[in-house]
């Protein structure tokens, strides 16, 4: 009988292992409760796959960009700036994956330990909102820029990485979606963010990188000349340029875009040296600007084939390039060295409390070779693009023009103000905006021009 | 003397208390279910008020009866069947009436079994009988189930549906306590480890894996109770973890059903569909709940019964959902106490083999649909609707109660264990003015 008792001790055992049990699911919970509430099986929050409860998302003025109501997402009321913000914002069936709205719906599902999504049901804006960097009069501004054309611009504080202005085209409507959205050639890829998702064959912007390698590579490159006679001659090929300049120096060849310079500035470098400042730069590697990943940019010169070797060099290879990479090597060069990434949040506001996140750094360069960057690009806009074309912005830039085989070539701008009141960095790309710099120029010098003004009359 | 009639009142004052707490709890929420709707239901309404009379009534009569008032096990039977109440009438009235006749009909197996177990003489009498009617049960129910789930433990008698298996989990109590109790010979082993092989065999032929799961679990804590020999233990768990290999190698159907286990997120929309619901759901009710009514994991197969753990949390709040769990370390607690003061073995291992019998049936409820355990579909007692189970869960509530009564073994015959329980010590001092051998201490 005593045993019998001493026995009952396998029940207390049991409690053990039950209470073990306990502890682990609330162990669980405490960890994956927001990955699971947030889910989109969760018809608390979504209805089919689409949002239906969720937070707020401001821009950076406070308007309101979308937000829930009675269950269901109410967009801005204009249609310009549901259109232009489009990307930022993302959809509220998650097609645009690297939208807010899906980048950040464990956030805006408003998930607390104390009260689950009971806030975000009952009162969605208070319990869960996110300001953006963006500012939305800037995106309309930039959308009725670009006319008819597609592509992308980003805008950026390159002292901060705040994202103040990003617009893909072709965009849409959320609240009345195109009935051939999914079938249009016109619509083709609308649900990525070209701004970090899409990459593009460089063309001539290619040769900021370049230029950087000869700086950290060649003594006395800025002492070289080249004699440009319209073809650089490498093998049996050679490297067209895009005119015949005669006699210049390594800046001249730069300010003229000059391939023929190029090209020997690249066989002089080699491909593994070029290869070693893209690396450095951020190329053939996973960014991400913040939680936004950024689609890989990447370039693989090789010594195999001098031609293709030349080619690269002027960006016209196998390159690609993601415009928000190259935004922050253009901050790198603004910033004296240091290129912050893109920063789309300005803050979030939850259950726990605000948080701001700060950018966080992609690129790091020698202060000198920035300031001599810095210089080299400046001297493009006083010497070749004319400070006509960017009037009080004090504008340094590189320009390209990616070509392409079967249609009109990508109209590419790079580049920042060097006015200490404006310190905005910029990459566009103007698609099938035809050969020259043109209409990327003219995109984002209206884009800048509106900054100029919010920036110094503020 | 005095500091103990001191003590005798204390607790009384508590009990009262404490339902006085459950109570207000089962007004409040009873009151969000019937405010939830545009009109309030007459029928909930009654429901409600019934079952709330029927508590304190049970108490009171239970106080003046006994003289006591020691109702911990069922001051929290009745919130846990509170609860499931609550939930049915949310569901529906038909729901509501019919788990109220549930709990009735539990309540009335609970005295019936507490009066049958102070003959523990009429017990070892009607203990082949129960054995054979057991196997009958069970046979009888292969025979004329139909399949619900996969499972084949229903018979439909047309107006009601019962789970045979889940009566037949209070006789497995029954005859393994009192076979061990008077455990003479071999043979009467045996004969016990036959019938328990036939149920659980049985219910594997249903494909019910995971009662027979909780049938072997109680078999080896009856076995350890009487012998306490780990090694025969571990041999008869290596021997089942081999037959269980066996099964799934000539079976892989059995397998199949447990495929999603561990991985319930790959399997989202099939076999893992409840689990991940569950997840979510009891993720999105936090601490507090969203409201009784107001979930989601209601709209989910099977919500009612086997995930009802996971609408308590999302509804009514984790707190709420962990002091269900309670509720059932506090039987199985109550259990270890009572029993290390209880005269008899008998007592004894029915009431620590009922004890881990519901604690292991929860587990695998609650672990079961939240992925820690692979899903067996099994109910949460006293909380699942369903009249069987609510049976089940009080009848073998009724053998954590029998122990928790105080005997007096007699001093002649000490080998042979006294049927006459003494429910009341009056001042710590039995009618003929010995002091009682085995004293509830801390009373």
């Amino acid at each position: 009988m005593r045993d019998t008792l001493k026995r009952t001790t396998a029940l207390i055992v049991l409690v053990a292992l039950f209470t073990a049990g306990v502890v682990y699911l609330l162990f669980s919970l405490a960890v994956h409760g927001s990955d699971w509430a947030s889910n989109r099986i969760n018809q608390h929050l979504y209805s089919n796959g689409t949002t239906t409860n969720s937070g707020a998302i401001y821009d950076r003025n406070g308007a309101l960009l979308v937000s829930s109501e009675d269950g269901k997402r109410v967009y801005n009321s204009s249609r310009k700036v549901r259109v232009s913000t489009l990307h930022t914002v993302g959809d509220t069936s998650g097609f645009i994956s690297t939208g807010t709205q899906s980048l950040y719906r464990k956030l805006l599902s408003g998930y607390n330990v104390l009260e689950g999504v009971y806030g975000i049901i009952n009162r969605p804006a208070e319990t869960s909102s996110v300001t953006l960097n963006i500012d939305s009069e800037a995106c309309c501004v930039a959308y009725d820029a670009f006319g008819d054309y597609n592509g992308t611009i980003v805008v950026y504080n390159y002292k901060n990485g705040e994202l103040v202005c990003s617009i893909s085209k072709p965009s849409y409507d959320v609240n009345d979606v195109p009935s051939n959205l999914l079938t249009s050639k016109y619509y083709d890829g609308v649900f990525l963010d070209k701004a970090v998702s899409g990459v593009y064959t460089p063309g001539s912007v290619i040769k900021i990188i370049t230029a950087i390698s000869a700086l950290q590579n060649i003594p006395g490159i800025e002492s070289q000349t080249f004699d440009c006679d319209g073809e650089y001659e490498i093998g049996s090929g050679a490297v067209i340029c895009n005119s015949v300049h005669y006699e210049e120096t390594f800046e001249e060849a730069f300010n003229k875009s000059c391939n023929f310079a190029f090209a020997d500035i690249t066989l002089q470098l080699g491909a593994s040296k070029l290869l070693e400042t893209a690396n450095s730069l951020g190329f053939n590697k996973q960014l991400y600007a913040g939680e936004v990943a950024l689609k890989k940019s990447t370039f693989s010169p090789s010594d195999s084939d001098k031609l293709e070797l030349g080619w690269a060099g002027i960006g016209q290879s196998t390159t690609l390039l993601n415009p928000s990479h190259l935004l922050s090597i253009v901050g790198a060069i603004a910033n004296g060295g240091t290129g912050y990434a893109p920063n789309r949040i300005h803050s979030y506001s939850t259950f726990y409390g605000q948080y701001s996140p700060a950018a966080n750094q992609l690129i790091t360069l020698d202060g000198g070779i920035a300031a001599k960057m810095r210089a080299l690009m400046r001297s493009n806009v006083v010497n070749k693009y004319g400070d006509d074309n960017f009037p009080n912005l004090e504008f340094c830039a590189k320009t390209g023009t990616a070509q392409l085989d079967d249609a009109d070539s990508h109209s590419w701008l790079a580049g920042f103000s060097s006015r200490s009141d404006l310190p905005l960095a910029v990459v566009c790309i103007v698609e099938n905006g035809g050969w020259g710099s043109g209409p990327a120029t003219e995109v984002t010098n209206e884009v800048m021009q509106y900054f100029l003004d919010v920036y110094t009359n503020s | 003397m005095a500091a103990k009639t001191k003590k005798k009142i204390q607790p009384k004052f508590k009990q009262i208390t404490v339902m006085v707490f459950i109570s207000l709890f089962q007004l409040l929420s009873a009151a969000c279910v019937l405010y939830r709707g545009e009109e309030m239901s007459v029928v909930l309404t009654l429901i409600f008020m019934g079952y709330m009379v029927l508590e304190w009534l049970y108490m009171m009569i239970g106080i003046i009866a006994t003289g006591t008032d020691y109702f911990e096990l069922e001051a929290m039977a009745f919130f846990l069947c509170g609860i499931g109440i609550t939930l049915c009438a949310s569901y529906g009235e038909s729901y509501a009436l019919k788990q109220i006749v549930a709990v009735l009909m539990g309540l009335a197996v609970y005295l019936v079994m507490q009066a049958v177990l102070k003959n523990i003489d009429f017990c070892q009498k009607i203990r082949l009988p129960v054995a054979v009617l057991s196997i009958l049960i069970l046979i009888a129910n292969l025979i004329l189930a139909g399949t619900t789930n996969g499972t084949l433990n229903w018979i439909d008698l047309g107006f009601f549906s019962i789970q045979p298996s889940e009566i037949v989990k209070i006789a497995f109590v029954f005859v393994g306590a009192v076979t061990l109790e008077y455990l003479i010979s071999n043979t009467s082993l045996t004969r016990y480890i036959i019938f328990s092989v036939a149920c659980i065999g049985l219910l594997f032929l249903m494909q019910d894996f995971g009662t027979a799961l909780i049938f072997f679990f109680t078999f080896i804590l009856i076995a350890f109770m009487r012998s306490g020999d780990v090694r025969t233990i571990a041999l008869i768990c290596t021997a089942a973890l081999l037959g269980a290999v066996l099964i799934i190698y000539f079976k892989p159907y059995v397998a199949s059903r447990f495929q999603a286990y561990g991985r319930v997120w790959d399997y989202a929309d099939t076999s893992g569909y409840q689990q991940v619901r569950t997840l979510v759901y009891m993720a999105s009710g936090g601490l507090l709940g969203l409201g009784i009514g107001e979930g989601r994991l209601r709209n989910v197969y099977a919500s009612s019964t086997d995930l009802v753990f996971g609408v308590v949390c999302e509804e009514m709040g984790l707190i709420v959902g962990l002091c269900v769990l309670i509720c059932f370390v506090g039987f199985a607690l109550f259990a270890v106490i009572t029993v290390r003061q209880s005269g008899s073995s008998f007592y004894a291992i029915a009431a620590t083999a009922a004890a881990g019998m519901l604690l292991f049936q929860l587990s695998l409820n609650i672990f079961g649909i939240t992925d820690i355990l692979p899903l067996t579909g099994v109910t949460l007692p006293f909380v699942s609707r369903g009249g069987s189970s609510m049976i089940c869960s009080w009848g073998l509530l009724a053998y954590i109660r029998a122990a928790g009564v105080m005997f007096r073994p007699p001093e002649a015959i000490a080998s042979i264990p006294v049927s006459r329980p003494v429910r009341k010590a009056p001042a710590g001092r039995m009618p003929n003015g010995d002091i009682p051998v085995a004293k509830r201490q801390g009373r």
